[in-house]
């Protein structure tokens, strides 16, 4: 990191921080200061965490809350029948249809009784470890900006991800692996975008394994550059000592330059990289029971699967934050039976088996698992067989560090379109994870363009309600 | 019905006793909270109306008070929660009657509040036109540029130009000495890639080592200032504060297809030393600017791609909130970029910091508002306007061809419509044949020649059926009803999909009808012909799916169209094609903005562009520009804000350039934070050297060379990198400018520098290798940017799509292209050592290097070793290095040795 920017930020914060709650980020700022070449260095949240990990399961284009995990009994009342009130901002023109029950049947599940559709019978086994969200709002009713609020917290600006202001809270527990690693993430509704660094350093980035457009035996080399072909390690010590030789001898000559140094380290950090990290992928050494557990013996389960293994075994190494991407699949516009069937059947099985291998390692207590997509589905039929997009009401589920299992939050109207109890925003959401993971989102703040700037920007509460 | 005025009883208010206040806090509060809250409370404020506070509650909706003490049961509130009125609240079902009669109750008891509401009660307001104090008024950066003398130093003889002066006298008074000078070969290639971003042949370094005139390094500078790779480089800076990218990003990352125009624009207005003043000009109001031979000022034109060509969304479905994210978004790249101001910051409330008001936000606002930047914006994804470069008449031609092709299209597509609707017709009926066959051929295990004859169906179309029909893995609600039919009533059932079918059948023919229908009204207006009405497949899968592609019913055109149709067919795609043949080329396009309507531009209260406050009218700053500005009578106003900011009199647009300049010399400016010059921003560290370079820049026309010329000739620039313990430990960060600050490479000239140093560079200027238009599936691998691995053009020319750059820019700092960006991060991760070491691209590069290397057959070893050191380092190795790298080399090869020196430090920063 550049050491001249430190100190311009050390000069803002002598000048302001009175006016400021910047504790966190002094505390931040002396911790990189410590150990100048690493700004992924471990660092202590603001307070105790629930949770040490983030693996993020984003399921792009938006699955229906109200065929999942938020039953609606009285639309099955007005099933065919209009809605009975004016009808929101919505994605696709003029092309209003009537109300649509769910076409999947809801049973209760486990000892406390979750509600689950019969979309998700392997996750339904999981129902008592689940704290299911049933009123997340979000502010644009188009993927783009729907994608990076989730992600950045902001639907019209770019701002840094969700991922990068927990490693540059946190730091990472593996320097021979990336922090904040994004497994097939979307090219699409913001690319990039939704893992960028923004205005932080780019060491705080998201590192993209493929993209969501690779199939997996395609994806050669999970980690750009990171391993060269035809070249022993020993071969490639033997050139990086004689790189160094040429480096020592020229900082030698230039003292008082920590940034020459930095480099140098740099180089031995990925030296230890290329030697370590690729292992983390090498899922062909979890046992077949493991693998068969994540569904990675089936066609229609290996990719995901795959993903949600990888995102163990990351997060296992250390990693902060993992996410892995069901790619755009659930835009139901239209063939919500046939399409949202074929999706759950994707996911379902890998999730529950990350889920319960998580648990039999010990890991669930302090790892926070995230399931959603960028909005819900609206109750009303949408080209006569499918839903269009819902930011108003919809549903996601947590498991794992801090939260209480088994329970449900919030509440949407009668037809599943409106939050009307507990609603959480965003921005809630976003302070909520920071919050379980030790950091307090008000505090979390980085100096850019003349402002101190939050993930939650000027909003977010944390939901008390849902912390063990 | 009357119209219910607020009426605010304060006295009445206060009286009430406090088990009414009592009841509202227990009972109704807590029932606005979860009942109405979604879109009452906080700063969602639907209507206006926020029942999250008393205050809130007594002032009612943006349409009035929602309760009257006066007369309590008329009040709004009851009528609306009782669904009385047009607008029935909650709007997702009634409330159950026990909050009913809640509510009733307590309106009743004339709506007791907590005491003090009433006095926060009053609307927001638009602010008040700020009066800004005397010290707001003389912050430094809103003074006038001053004329400053050249300090006196005591080591004059260090002094080459007035600017060292300024530096050297700060050294002295803290008691530190000036570095030395550098060695020449290290100064030509600290020049050489500060202004071409390439590294200098070893025959330039020979040149100018063996020159020993007092010139040389003028001469230098020169030849370098009017390389044509100078304006490569150095327009490269202005478009990291332009954020240049070759998409919108944001939701859709639509391709800009033309805004490479602005890119090529921007260099040669560099390489043509186009004064600034005109330069920032241009990129304002180009387009409004007369053109030298009066006709269409296609270059000014371009140039406004400065204000079009940032970030967008163009899927957003609050349309009025979209188009003012452009706005905001084009007076944040134009006030930090040209002004140093964060005025984007104002667009909620007043700036926290700076003088800078909501109204002034808005004032500047309504300039843009007055200007276009979008063709419609009405749609589900809004269509950016694209500005032609040929004369409006010679557009038109271009247009209306595209017309005649888009007419003949529609011609086919027609027919083959009707000629499907024939054969639709026809095969119709024997759908219930078909469905029934199937199944007893499937589930009942009849021959189906047997079954074929017996139904009289054609056996292979029967066999489609069977697929089709037959249980797929997936659910398919429109078709399991026939793998769930037993032998008792497959027949009705075959019979039920025959009834959907016909009306299926029907319901695409009205579809089709409308649509003649609609194109023959068109013609009558002389209007464009419409597009298809939309036929809602979901509710026909059964007959799509089948009637469609593959479908069993699927019309082949050789099997089921007439004779007549199939002619006519051909015969219309000839015509189409010759149409496309004979087709003019596109006319040059620009990403551009234009003038717009006029508007009368409001102050958006809370920044809510749902929220309009009072009129404001267009203008500049009111720190800066004062109160009495003259009204914008014509047009947007684009043409007066570009004047105002060329103005030399302007106390920021010359100066925030030169200290830019300065930056991207030393590595930082005299101010640090060359985009915020406000009270967060830096003070500069040479106040006076920064007003004495910015006179002599407007003295000098606005010379951007003969600025740079000025600066590379003083002693400062031409120090040497190396620093003391004394200097390290007085100024770790070279405030004072004791030593030249030792940098590392940017991307674009690690990449350049790797291709130039191999022989390979592509050094074919301008023009796009971007291709198509939109956007692309949302998997697409198209919607990468070019991979910088693949192509041998300069990286300046390859096209960036936003919303997904590529790695290897991200991985050394880029920057995201999003926003304006003042200064490039410089950081060492090991990602970017993974690259030296292990990327394709440096592999090739030192084969490359090690080819070239080869190929000298009259040099031997050493003399290549000496040969390799100056391409790549510009300077032959010491004798000590010779040995050791001769050593390395016969054991790991030339190629290893190569890549070291391409991965070394000494090659990735320039001293």
């Amino acid at each position: 990191m550049n050491g001249e920017r430190l100190l311009s930020r050390r000069a803002a914060l002598r000048e302001y921080a009175c006016g400021f709650g910047l504790l966190g980020l002094r505390s931040l700022l002396e911790a990189a200061e410590s150990n100048p070449s690493s700004p992924l260095a471990p660092r202590k949240p603001h307070f105790e965490p629930r949770a040490r990990r983030v693996i993020f399961l984003f399921m792009h284009g938006g699955p229906s809350s109200i065929d999942t995990f938020d039953y609606k009994p009285r639309l099955a009342d007005y099933d065919g029948k209009p809605l009975p009130f004016k009808r929101p901002l919505t994605f696709a023109e003029g092309d209003v249809g009537n109300l649509m029950k769910s076409p999947w049947e809801f049973r209760r599940h486990g000892q406390s009784g979750q509600l689950i559709s019969s979309l998700f019978p392997h996750l339904a086994t999981c129902a008592d470890d689940l704290t299911v969200v049933k009123s997340v709002v979000g502010d644009s009713v188009a993927h783009g900006g729907a994608s990076l609020q989730l992600h950045t917290g902001s639907n019209t600006f770019t701002r840094p991800s969700m991922g990068s202001w927990v490693v540059y809270g946190l730091g990472t527990e593996n320097q021979n692996l990336p922090g904040y690693v994004t497994i097939k993430p979307s090219l699409a509704h913001g690319g990039a975008k939704n893992w960028s660094s923004g205005f932080l350093p780019a060491a705080y980035q998201g590192t993209a394994i493929g993209h969501a457009g690779v199939k997996l035996d395609d994806l050669k080399e999970p980690i750009e550059y990171l391993t060269r072909q035809g070249f022993t390690p020993e071969q490639q010590r033997f050139e990086l000592d004689m790189l160094q030789k040429l480096n020592r001898r020229h900082a030698l000559a230039r003292q008082y330059d920590p940034e020459l140094e930095g480099r140098i380290q740099a180089f031995e950090l990925a030296f230890r990289m290329q030697t370590t990290a690729p292992e983390a992928f090498e899922v062909e050494k979890e046992s077949a029971a493991v693998r068969k557990l994540y569904g990675l013996d089936r066609p229609e389960t290996s990719d995901f699967g795959w993903q949600c293994l990888v995102a163990r075994r990351l997060a296992e190494r250390g990693v902060r934050f993992v996410q892995c991407s069901h790619s755009y699949k659930w835009d139901q516009h239209s063939e919500l039976v046939r399409l949202h069937t074929r999706n759950a059947r994707e996911v379902d099985q890998p999730i529950a088996g990350l889920l319960k291998d998580l648990k039999a390692r010990g890991m669930l207590k302090d790892t926070l698992v995230i399931w959603g997509g960028e909005f819900g589905r609206t109750p009303v039929v949408q080209g006569g067989d499918g839903r269009d997009h819902n930011p108003y009401g919809y549903s996601m589920w947590m498991a794992g560090g801090g939260l209480k299992p088994g329970i449900s939050h919030g509440a949407t109207d009668d037809f599943g379109y409106y939050a009307v109890e507990d609603r959480m925003h965003l921005h809630d959401l976003h302070a909520t994870v920071l919050h379980l993971l030790g950091l307090d989102h008000e505090k979390l703040t980085y100096f850019y363009s003349g402002r101190y700037f939050r993930l939650t920007d000027v909003h977010g509460n944390v939901a008390h309600k849902i912390l063990a | 019905m009357r119209v219910l005025i607020i009426i605010l009883v304060t006295a009445a208010a206060s009286a009430q006793d406090s088990s009414g206040v009592a009841f509202f806090e227990t009972k109704i509060r807590p029932l606005f909270a979860t009942r109405c809250a979604p879109c009452h409370a906080g700063s969602n404020r639907t209507a206006g109306l926020n029942l999250s506070t008393p205050a809130g509650i007594l002032r009612g909706a943006d349409s009035g008070a929602i309760i009257s003490r006066d007369q309590p049961e008329t009040s709004r509130l009851l009528r609306v929660i009782g669904y009385l009125e047009r607008i029935k609240m909650p709007p997702a079902g009634k409330l159950s009657a026990g909050e009913i009669a809640d509510i009733t109750q307590w309106v009743k008891l004339g709506a007791p509040l907590p005491e003090g509401a009433a006095a926060a009660a009053t609307a927001p307001s638009t602010p008040a036109t700020k009066v800004w104090t005397g010290r707001q008024k003389s912050f430094w950066a809103f003074q006038p540029v001053q004329e400053h003398p050249a300090p006196r130093v005591n080591n004059t003889g260090w002094v080459k130009s007035p600017i060292d002066a300024f530096i050297l006298a700060k050294l002295e008074t803290k008691g530190l000495a000036p570095a030395p000078p550098a060695g020449k070969a290290a100064l030509l290639r600290r020049a050489t890639y500060d202004l071409t971003g390439l590294p200098p042949t070893p025959e330039e370094i020979d040149d100018f080592v063996n020159d020993r005139s007092p010139d040389a390094f003028a001469r230098v500078i020169d030849r370098l200032l009017a390389s044509p790779r100078y304006g490569e480089r150095w327009g490269r800076h202005w478009l990291d504060v332009a954020r240049y990218a070759d998409s919108t990003g944001a939701d859709e990352d639509h391709r800009y297809p033309y805004a490479w125009r602005y890119r090529d624009y921007v260099i040669e207005a560099f390489n043509k030393d186009l004064p600034y003043n005109r330069f920032v000009m241009e990129q304002i109001a180009g387009d409004l600017l007369p053109a030298g031979d009066g006709g269409l000022n296609a270059k000014g034109i371009v140039a406004t791609g400065f204000l079009a060509l940032g970030p967008r969304l163009i899927a957003e479905q609050d349309k009025p909130k979209m188009l003012y994210d452009f706005i905001d978004e084009q007076i944040d790249v134009t006030s930090r970029g040209i002004l140093g101001l964060t005025v984007a910051c104002a667009r909620c409330h007043d700036h926290k910091f700076d003088p800078i008001a909501q109204r002034d936000y808005y004032a500047l606002a309504g300039i843009f508002a007055a200007s276009r930047g979008f063709r419609k914006i009405e749609g589900t994804v809004s269509q950016m306007h694209f500005e032609p470069l040929v004369p409006a008449a010679e557009y038109a031609l271009y247009e209306k061809h595209q017309q005649m092709i888009a007419d003949k299209k529609r011609e086919i597509d027609l027919l083959m419509l009707d000629e499907q609707r024939a054969w639709l017709k026809r095969a119709g009926p024997k759908v219930a044949d078909y469905v029934a066959g199937a199944f007893e051929v499937h589930k009942l295990n009849r021959p189906e020649a047997a079954v074929a004859s017996a139904r009289a169906l054609d056996a292979a179309v029967l066999r489609k059926w069977i697929d089709y029909l037959k249980p797929k893995d997936e659910p398919r609600p429109h078709v399991d009803q026939w793998s769930q039919s037993r032998p008792g009533n497959y027949t009705e059932a075959a019979l039920e999909f025959q009834r959907e079918f016909d009306e299926s059948l029907k319901a695409w023919q009205d579809n089709i009808d409308l649509w003649h229908k609609r194109i023959a009204q068109a013609r009558e207006k002389g209007e464009a012909a419409p597009e298809r009405p939309r036929f809602r497949d979901g509710n026909h899968r059964f007959f799509i799916e089948v009637s469609t592609r593959k479908g069993p019913l699927a019309a082949g055109e050789q099997k089921h169209f007439s004779p007549e149709a199939v002619q006519r067919l051909a015969a219309l795609r000839k015509e189409q094609e010759a149409l496309q043949k004979a087709s003019p080329p596109e006319p040059p396009m620009a990403v551009a903005i234009v003038e717009g309507a006029p508007v009368v531009q409001k102050l958006f209260l809370r920044g809510d562009v749902h929220s309009p406050g009072d009129p404001v009218d267009q203008g500049f700053p009111t720190v800066l520009a004062g109160y009495d500005q003259p009204p914008i009578r014509q047009g947007s106003g684009r043409l007066e804000l570009a004047r105002w900011l060329a103005d030399p009199e302007h106390p920021l647009t010359a100066r925030v350039m030169v200290n830019r300049i300065w930056q991207w010399h030393f590595g930082e400016g005299l101010v640090r934070t060359a985009s915020n010059w406000g009270a967060l921003g830096e003070r500069p560290t040479h106040p006076e050297l920064l007003d004495w370079l910015t006179r002599r820049f407007i003295e000098s026309g606005w010379s951007v060379k003969a600025m740079q010329r000025m600066i590379m000739l003083s002693s400062a620039y031409q120090m040497s990198s190396a620093t003391s313990k004394a200097q390290a430990d007085a100024d770790p960060g070279n405030r004072l400018l004791a030593h030249f600050s030792r940098r590392r490479l940017d991307v674009e000239e690690i990449r350049d520098g790797m291709l130039a140093i191999d022989g390979t560079l592509d050094l074919t200027m301008g023009g796009t290798l971007q291709t198509g238009k939109g956007t692309d599936g949302e998997n697409a691998e198209e919607r990468r940017s070019i991979n910088p691995a693949t192509s041998k053009r300069r990286t300046v020319y390859l096209p960036l799509r936003r919303s997904n750059l590529p790695s290897l820019l991200n991985l050394f700092d880029f920057g995201d292209a999003t926003t304006t960006t003042e200064a490039r991060a410089r950081t060492n991760v090991a990602p970017q050592a993974l690259f030296m070491m292990n990327s394709r691209f440096v592999e090739e590069r030192a084969a490359g290097l090690a080819k070239r290397l080869a190929a000298r057959k009259d040099l031997d070893d050493r003399a290549r070793l000496a040969e390799a050191y100056l391409i790549t380092l510009a300077r032959r190795p010491e004798a000590q290095e010779v040995a050791s790298a001769l050593d390395y080399i016969r054991t790991a090869g030339w190629e290893s040795y190569c890549r070291i020196l391409l991965a070394s430090n000494e090659f990735v920063y320039v001293d």
